[in-house]
């Protein structure tokens, strides 16, 4: 039989460093795949309501009265903070990304080339949960601050005032997609059917939960992140007034801790299930 | 003859009249969802709320100190209005991979190269998640209905309450209309389910949550036609002759939701082809 | 080291589907054809190989290292799947380099051999379009050169010459043939016949789970006694050539065909030893060709697995 060459041997590839190579491969496919670009218009939304408020508060000299009483542009930005970004469009993005950063390069059968190449399996999910978490903040933040610039104006309030408070907003965004990619990231590579589990997750049991007292809330995300928004839960509805009676806020710092545990552990846990899961592919 | 031929040989049975193919699309979809436990659990979960409405009526009917349980108009809107949240989920559970899945196997062609024509399937398809949503809201509204009378042991509630019957039945193949409609347009639109499944969950959340933000601002919900469900529920307070809920006029409401249905038809038109027309 | 792959009662099952059962097969260095119906394990021998598939039973090595869960096995291996999907946005080179960035080197680096490798699969002049908008050929090609590219020691390709047109086939088949030259192993499973048997004499036929035979094909030929080998012979005088071959009773039969005599011998190392002499001193007339029409992949192909 013929002698195979002997060859230099290779060190072992490295988590950190190949992860960070799956990153660069990543984040362009998923800045300019078509759902981003869903995303980026789903985000426009809420500016284009900034828009028709600044364009209304225009028309009333005075800014808006709620309840009668003067409202701060910063207010209405707090508002939208809660009701658009916290409630809705960081979940969602959780969801829609961190269910599939494993699931759409099994389903566009690309999941092969990354799996036969010299990097562990979890650099893969690693580098394909920094780059979601790269593309959203990038899509967040824009959206966040064109909504700052137009509605904080109004009322009375001013950016200068208002500007500090926003760099808390962003950090707080982005802990939020971190942790909400991370949770969705676990159930993408641990459960079937992830989204449907993730829309429960986020649209069923955490709204309600939060709305029953003791230990039960702790099992969300919501219940960490938003201890670290500082602006007023809006009252919109009997939910959210029923939700300030219960409200158990925790410190900063617990929050933080939580909300990095739930990162390490979920990201722990689905970088376990990549490695020990087979993937077969359909042909 | 003493030798057969044992070559090709035509069918030479009965067909089915023309236009009745998506029926076999309906059935083979139906059943296939039928094979599959976790969504068999999730139509098991989506009827408890009505063994629990069942029971209230069976209380109110048959225990002197629960008679303010007594059912009325409003508490089988309120029984549609809480089955929404299981449509949701069949919605997005059994629509989003209708169309899509199909697109990403390259199977339209095959289906459109059968004596089957786009209507077809397309009714075939929406007869697939309409059954479904039927189950989960119309059925167990009427069945409330029926289990009224039986446990009352007469006909009175449904005599003095005459217009419920085609009330539900009209709001609930409404709404099942709506949201089918919607789906499956959405799901002709991408070969992703996934995709597809979370570009429905947006567009329903997040004109509701653009709505919230203009009532938090405005305190007037004279705009709740900004959000799908808002004019549904709309729609449901008039036909179930119940005080409105928003100031919105629900002729707009209305508007609304026939204009989803339209645009929605629409984009099926224009997407459900065989082939791509480029030019 | 000389075995590529080395499986010990090797089996994989999905549920109550036995994909592999209890193979235990070497795989030598050199060119290797793995062959099959559809439906008879080659998916999931070549999942095991390049390490998608856990084992469900035994053990399977590659270069002399368990394979599952091994990334630094991948420095040697190359792998060209079936599948036909990319990142379809991205160039040729970009996807290429990409992917050997991957291996660990640097990004000029990884343009260089990815340039190399495109270069190697004639898809120079491609190498900045969209692979979606690639024929069917260049993304087989490009599939190929990613394959390449970091210049592994063994390469493994799943039906590489899919979609390719006649000329390409021949041009991919000799490249696989220099690339063994260069020292390289390579497996290659292919439904086509005949192109296997041009790159290489080594098989390894598998058929429903099992293997059926490892080796070289004419040897595998010659150890499948319950079918006789067939030997055309176009000669002058067929009819005096046959009362000469009835003599001897190693000819099993024989028919006659246009200006020929078709033999079907149960030992055709004395019948071609006879058959030369006789064509040596011509005394039965001049022989103008002598083939042997099931001394080939496909007969072998046909024997065992319809056994």
């Amino acid at each position: 039989m013929t002698e195979v060459a002997p060859r230099t041997p290779h060190t072992a590839p490295r988590t950190v460093s190949s992860a960070f190579r799956i990153f660069d491969l990543s984040l362009g496919q998923m800045l300019w795949s078509r759902r981003s670009v869903f995303l980026g218009v789903l985000l426009g939304g809420p500016v284009a309501l900034a828009v028709a408020l600044r364009v209304i508060s225009a028309m009333y000299t005075s800014g808006f009265r709620i309840n009668g009483a003067m409202t701060p542009g910063s207010t209405i930005f707090g508002m939208m903070i809660w009701l658009l970004y916290i409630r809705f469009i960081v979940p969602i993005l959780g969801v829609f990304y961190g269910t599939s950063l494993i699931a759409d390069e099994v389903d566009d059968k690309t999941i092969t080339y990354l799996f036969t190449r010299p990097i562990p399996r979890r650099a893969v999910l690693i580098g394909k949960y920094l780059a979601y978490l790269v593309c959203t903040i990038l899509l967040v933040l824009p959206s966040v601050m064109l909504v700052f610039f137009l509605v904080v104006p109004t009322g009375g309030s001013t950016v200068a005032e208002a500007f500090p408070p926003l760099l808390a907003d962003f950090a707080m965004l982005a802990i939020g997609l971190a942790a909400y990619g991370a949770l969705f990231a676990f159930v993408g590579t641990r459960l079937k059917r992830p989204l449907i589990i993730g829309l429960v997750f986020a649209f069923g049991w955490e709204p309600a939960v939060l709305l029953f007292p003791g230990y039960l809330k702790r099992l969300t995300v919501a219940y960490y992140l938003q201890a670290l928004v500082k602006h007023e839960m809006p009252q919109d509805s009997a939910v959210s007034m029923l939700l300030q009676v219960f409200r158990e806020v925790p410190s900063v710092g617990a929050s933080l801790a939580g909300l990095a545990v739930i990162v390490g552990l979920t990201l722990w846990a689905a970088g376990r299930a990549v490695e020990s899961r087979e993937y077969i592919l359909e042909q | 003859m003493p030798i057969h031929d044992q070559g090709y040989r035509r069918y030479g049975g009965g067909k089915s009249p023309r236009g009745q193919s998506w029926l076999v699309i309906a059935r083979s979809g139906i059943r296939t969802m039928l094979q599959k436990r976790a969504f068999l659990g999730l139509l098991l979960v989506s009827w408890f709320p009505f063994f629990v409405r069942a029971v209230q009526i069976y209380a109110a009917a048959n225990v002197p100190q629960a008679a303010f349980l007594a059912p009325t108009a409003e508490t089988f809107r309120q029984f549609l209005d809480q089955q929404e949240i299981f449509a949701f989920f069949i919605t997005v559970y059994v629509g989003a991979g209708l169309i899509a899945n199909d697109r990403r196997a390259n199977a339209l062609q095959i289906y459109l190269s059968k004596p089957l024509t786009r209507a077809e399937y397309i009714f075939g398809k929406l007869a697939i998640l309409m059954t479904f949503l039927l189950f989960v809201t119309w059925i167990p509204a009427i069945v409330l209905l029926i289990v009224q009378i039986a446990f009352a042991g007469n006909f009175t509630f449904f005599t003095n309450n005459l217009y419920l019957f085609p009330a539900i039945t009209v709001f609930a193949f409404i709404q099942v209309i709506l949201v089918s409609s919607a789906m499956l347009a959405l799901s002709s639109l991408s070969n992703s389910s996934r995709y597809v499944g979370i570009l429905y969950t947006a567009v329903l959340f997040f004109t509701q949550a653009i709505y919230g933000v203009i009532y938090a601002v405005t305190r007037s919900s004279m705009l709740a036609w900004v959000s799908f469900s808002a004019n549904l529920s709309q729609i449901g307070d008039v036909i179930f002759r119940l005080p409105h809920k928003y100031d919105t006029p629900w002729p707009i409401s209305f508007v609304v939701i026939a204009a989803t249905i339209a645009v929605a038809a629409f984009v099926l038109d224009r997407r459900v082809r065989g082939v791509e027309v480029v030019a | 080291m000389s075995d590529i792959i080395a499986t010990d009662h090797l089996s994989k099952w999905y549920g109550q589907v036995i994909g592999l059962n209890d193979v235990s097969v070497t795989v030598p260095a050199g060119i290797t054809g793995l062959l099959g119906p559809n439906g008879a394990g080659k998916s999931t021998f070549m999942k095991l190989v390049t390490g998608q598939l856990k084992p469900s039973k035994g053990t399977i090595n590659v270069l002399g290292q368990p394979i599952w869960n091994n990334p630094s096995q991948y420095f040697r291996i190359g792998f060209c799947p079936e599948q036909d999907s990319f990142y379809e946005r991205m160039t040729g080179l970009e996807w290429v380099s990409a992917l050997v960035r991957l291996n660990g080197v640097s990004e000029s680096d990884a343009d260089r051999m990815a340039t190399r490798a495109i270069e190697a699969v004639d898809l120079v002049e491609a190498m900045h379009k969209k692979i979606g908008a690639y024929s069917k050929g260049m993304r087989q090609r490009i599939k190929m050169a990613q394959a390449l590219a970091h210049d592994p020691e063994f390469l493994i390709l799943d039906e590489p010459l899919s979609g390719m047109d006649p000329i390409m086939r021949r041009k991919t088949i000799r490249l696989i043939k220099d690339w063994a030259r260069a020292g390289k192993s390579i497996l290659v499973s292919s439904h086509i016949l005949h192109e296997i048997e041009s790159m290489t004499a080594n098989i390894l036929l598998i058929n429903q789970g099992r293997i059926l035979a490892e080796g070289n094909v004419h040897q595998i030929r010659d150890l499948i006694d319950e079918h006789p080998h067939t030997v055309y012979i176009k000669a002058d005088q067929p009819r005096a050539l046959a009362r000469e071959f009835l003599t001897h009773d190693d000819v099993l039969s024989l028919r006659f065909e246009e200006a020929a005599v078709v033999v079907q011998t149960g030992r055709p190392d004395a019948f071609y030893a006879r058959l030369t002499d006789l064509a040596a001193s011509g005394s039965l007339g001049a022989i103008h060709e002598v083939t042997s029409p099931d001394d080939n992949l496909q007969a072998v192909f046909k024997y065992l697995v319809k056994a």
